[in-house]
């Protein structure tokens, strides 16, 4: 184990050394220069909200990709899509169901809470119901017995006692 | 590079893979043998067998080791996963590569645990020993018959190719050395407390005996696990470059699911070796938690989550993981319906309201969670094989279900630490959570005015953490001050050390409950309230995210070992320093892959990722993307506080006390 510990933390501490391993000949481009001022650039909103509703529907080519991440022909596609739909006026819902009408229930990352999504919803808290059920019989049945009576409470002359052993120990 | 050496080398290491199993086979047999033929004395040589099973599994292990180092693409395996231009370092890891290679690693591990377990039990349990060990080696003889027949990493290749297809360009990184050997320690650690499980139902070897000795190889296996996932986190999120680290990935669920199932364990044998009861339900863990080991093993191995159609391609190695898991779990749960009742409990929870109450709800809550994310890992692969429907079932999923079953752990940590064995006083319980229920609603206060927007979660989950921390000071402090009125004089600094080195298993523990309450900080904060940006730059642009300002430098080309690469240059204005992400082109598979650089500090991780090239050569411009992710490195804190914690727990010594009475249940250490 301490091994094991050795290493994680050799682990973290070597990050920078190793995460980027330094090419062995390097050949600079000169930086483009523009001419121009800086300028900060901000996100375009329309981008933000393609990606938003793009982070949740599924890549369905891929393994367990989103739109969002995906550099799949496919992927880009439905980005794009999704972008004319915005353009267009359409709100997230109905772009939604313009996606689940031509790839089912399986382009949506999150299970649909009818039809066969409805198991996966119900399961876990009907599970949780159960077992939390078999655990409070579990353990009444056994606190049902009788419980032996009470020790007897010390008087006030034995709790000093006691104190002062303590005290001298 | 093949010399004739090679060549006979691999066929040696092949051949030791053949008497491997065969040893293993006499491993599982002997003590059977020896039953029958009323002969005692046999059944050892299972011992010995062991330790020839690990050198014969290790041969192969190393010519295969040594047909990739050599870059000898006469083997099949190694020409499907190796290059000659590739690195060393990932000359060796592409050992595990793949799915032949990874399933050789698998099973190298399982018997370097066989013999450690067949050198360990030589003195302390010699007599039930043959039987471990033969649970373990019958494991070895089914994985061995896998990869003997049909997934053979020692297959030869004629004509020998020039030279390899290469290793997945996302599978070259350092991270390949530490995750998946750590990871594979956890999952064939879990064959251990397994075989010890089997064993004393085959025996009824009295569960006082051995629970102490599984509790320390669960304890390992366990340990190996965590630490295989987090760097798995850590290097999903250094290297697939969407500012994430955990995305509920079918092959993340197949180590998350033994990780509770495990964590259930963990706690609920504690239960039994203080206070004697639970014995049928840790029997029932044990060999829940292998089979999730194994079930993860195959998920990720199978080919099945590609695709279910993906398993059918290859009918034979489908047919025989789907047979070995059938037959694992019919022996086990057989073995263990006809001779659990001999592993009966002696004594019962006493009160409602006590610690091992307490560590009954922790199990039915670990034990729901882990039966959701196998429901949502096998259902949409159960749903297309009978009915051809497809699901999907993603990260929304998971975290919807998971996040309330992790907030109501948060809130059995922050309570049963401080709640007594058999019977609590409330009152006095009530006085001693005084200090933990004010830290939390100062928690809940802090974070109600001063976080906008509303996060229920994020509210709920750092006042949970902060009465999980007022709950560890408490405990910690009632101990030192107690140890203080023993010894007066004493000092704050030399007490706490005292009082923590002096109960090392619990204070280990109470460290592990630390780390956990670290990493809930870094996941509300980087799942929480992190901030992503997708831009267009042109060289000298700024963009702004969180609290930092970055410039956009430009391009260079970079010529790597085995790779061309891009790499962009963003400079954090306020600190001066740089952000290096690249994209790169490994010639031989083709496959583009990017690099995030990342710049982390302890309060936030500021993610680049350089994205496609746009506009002309005069004005070159770049889609960037940069994620603003606060808090994420108290997760890897928390990951070595979890370490350490064990690393605490583990070091004390039980060998004294178990020589002196073997099987007396622990003190109550209150």
């Amino acid at each position: 184990m301490r091994r094991l510990i050795f290493l994680l933390s050799l682990f973290l501490v070597c990050t920078p050394l190793y995460a980027r391993p330094t090419p062995s000949d390097v050949i600079v481009l000169p930086p483009v220069s523009t001419g121009s001022a800086p300028v900060t650039v901000t996100e375009d909103p329309l981008e933000r909200r393609m990606l938003e509703i793009a982070g949740a529907l599924r890549c369905t080519v891929c393994q367990n990709q989103p739109v969002s991440e995906s550099n799949a022909d496919l992927a880009k596609d439905m980005r794009g899509l999704i972008r004319d739909q915005l353009q267009a006026g359409r709100s997230r819902q109905e772009i939604m169901d313009y996606f689940v009408e031509r790839y089912g229930d399986y382009v949506l990352l999150k299970p649909p809470y009818e039809h066969a999504g409805a198991i996966l919803w119900i399961a876990p808290p009907v599970l949780l119901l159960l077992l939390a059920v078999l655990a409070v019989y579990f353990i009444r049945r056994n606190t049902r017995q009788p419980s032996p009576p009470p020790a007897p409470t010390l008087s006030p002359e034995d709790l000093a006692r006691i104190r002062a052993a303590r005290q001298q120990d | 590079m093949t010399n004739s050496l090679s060549i006979y080398l691999i066929e040696f290491g092949h051949l030791a893979a053949y008497l491997a199993m065969a040893v293993a086979l006499v491993q599982g047999m002997a003590p059977i043998v020896a039953h029958v033929a009323h002969r005692p004395a046999w059944a050892r040589v299972s011992i010995n067998a062991s330790v020839a099973l690990f050198v014969l599994t290790s041969i192969g292990f190393v010519t295969l080791l040594q047909a990739f180092v050599t870059s000898n693409f006469s083997v099949q395996y190694v020409a499907m996963n190796s290059n000659s231009l590739l690195p060393m370092l990932y000359k060796v890891t592409g050992l595990w590569g793949g799915h032949e290679g990874s399933l050789y690693l698998w099973v190298w591990v399982l018997t370097l645990f066989t013999m450690v377990v067949g050198i360990h039990g030589r003195s302390r349990y010699p007599e039930r020993l043959p039987v471990i060990l033969a649970v373990q080696g019958w494991l070895a003889v089914g994985f061995f018959g896998l990869i003997l027949f049909l997934s053979n990493p020692f297959t030869r290749l004629f004509p020998i190719p020039l030279d390899g297809r290469d290793l997945n360009p996302l599978l070259q990184d350092p991270g390949m050395a530490f995750h998946p050997p750590t990871l594979y320690f956890g999952y064939v650690g879990f064959s251990v407390p397994f075989a010890f499980a089997m064993a004393a139902l085959i025996t009824r070897w009295k569960s006082e005996l051995w629970i102490g000795l599984v509790r320390r190889w669960t304890l390992i296996a366990w340990g190996f696990l965590t630490m295989g996932i987090i760097m798995g986190g850590w290097w999903a999120y250094y290297e697939l470059g969407w500012g994430g680290y955990w995305a509920w990935d079918p092959v993340e669920n197949a180590s998350f699911m033994p990780w509770l199932m495990g964590t259930a364990l963990i706690h609920s044998i504690t239960v039994q070796e203080r206070r004697r009861m639970l014995h049928t339900w840790n029997i029932f863990l044990i060999i829940t938690t292998f089979s999730l080991s194994l079930l993860g093993t195959f998920l990720v191995r199978s080919g099945v989550l590609s695709s279910v159609h993906a398993f059918a391609v290859d009918p034979g190695r489908g047919f025989y993981i789907l047979a070995f898991m059938i037959t694992v779990l019919t022996i086990s749960f057989g073995i263990f319906l006809a001779r659990g009742r001999y592993q009966e409990a002696e004594e019962t929870v006493t009160t409602p309201l006590s610690r091992e109450s307490m560590f009954v709800w922790n199990n039915v809550l670990f034990t729901v969670g882990a039966a959701s994310v196998l429901l949502g890992t096998l259902y949409p692969l159960a749903l297309e094989a009978l009915t051809d429907a497809k699901i999907t079932v993603g990260p929304p999923y998971f975290n919807k279900v998971m996040v309330p079953v992790f907030l109501v752990i948060m809130l059995l940590m922050a309570i049963a630490p401080l709640v007594p064995w058999r019977k609590a006083n409330p009152e006095r319980l009530l006085s001693r959570l005084l200090i933990p229920v004010a830290m939390g609603l100062i928690g809940l206060v802090v974070m109600l005015v001063a976080v906008r927007p509303m996060q229920w979660t994020a509210i709920i989950g750092v006042s949970l953490v902060a009465f999980v921390l007022g709950t560890l000071f408490t405990d910690l402090f009632r101990a030192v001050r107690q140890r203080q009125a023993q010894h007066p004089g004493l000092g704050l600094v030399l007490g706490t050390i005292r009082t923590v080195l002096g109960n090392r298993r619990h204070y280990g523990g109470m460290l592990v409950h630390f780390g956990i309450a670290v990493i809930a900080i870094g996941l509300v904060g980087s799942g929480l309230f992190r901030q992503e940006k997708t831009v267009v730059m042109s060289p000298g642009d700024e963009v702004v995210i969180g609290n930092e300002r970055l410039q956009f430098d430009g391009v260079v080309k970079l010529q790597g070992p085995n790779y061309t690469a891009t790499q962009g240059r963003l400079t954090l204005l306020d600190s001066g320093r740089v952000l290096t992400p690249e994209r790169r082109e490994y010639p031989v598979q083709q496959m583009p892959t990017t690099e995030a650089s990342i710049d982390s500090t302890l309060a936030r991780d500021v993610y680049s990722v350089l994205g496609e090239p746009s506009g002309t050569a005069a004005m070159p411009r770049w889609a960037i993307h940069v994620y603003f992710n606060p808090l994420v490195k108290f997760i890897w804190l928390g990951g070595v506080l979890c370490a350490g914690g064990l690393g605490l727990t583990l070091s004390f010594r039980v060998r004294k006390r178990a020589a002196a009475q073997v099987g007396a249940p622990v003190p109550a250490n209150r």
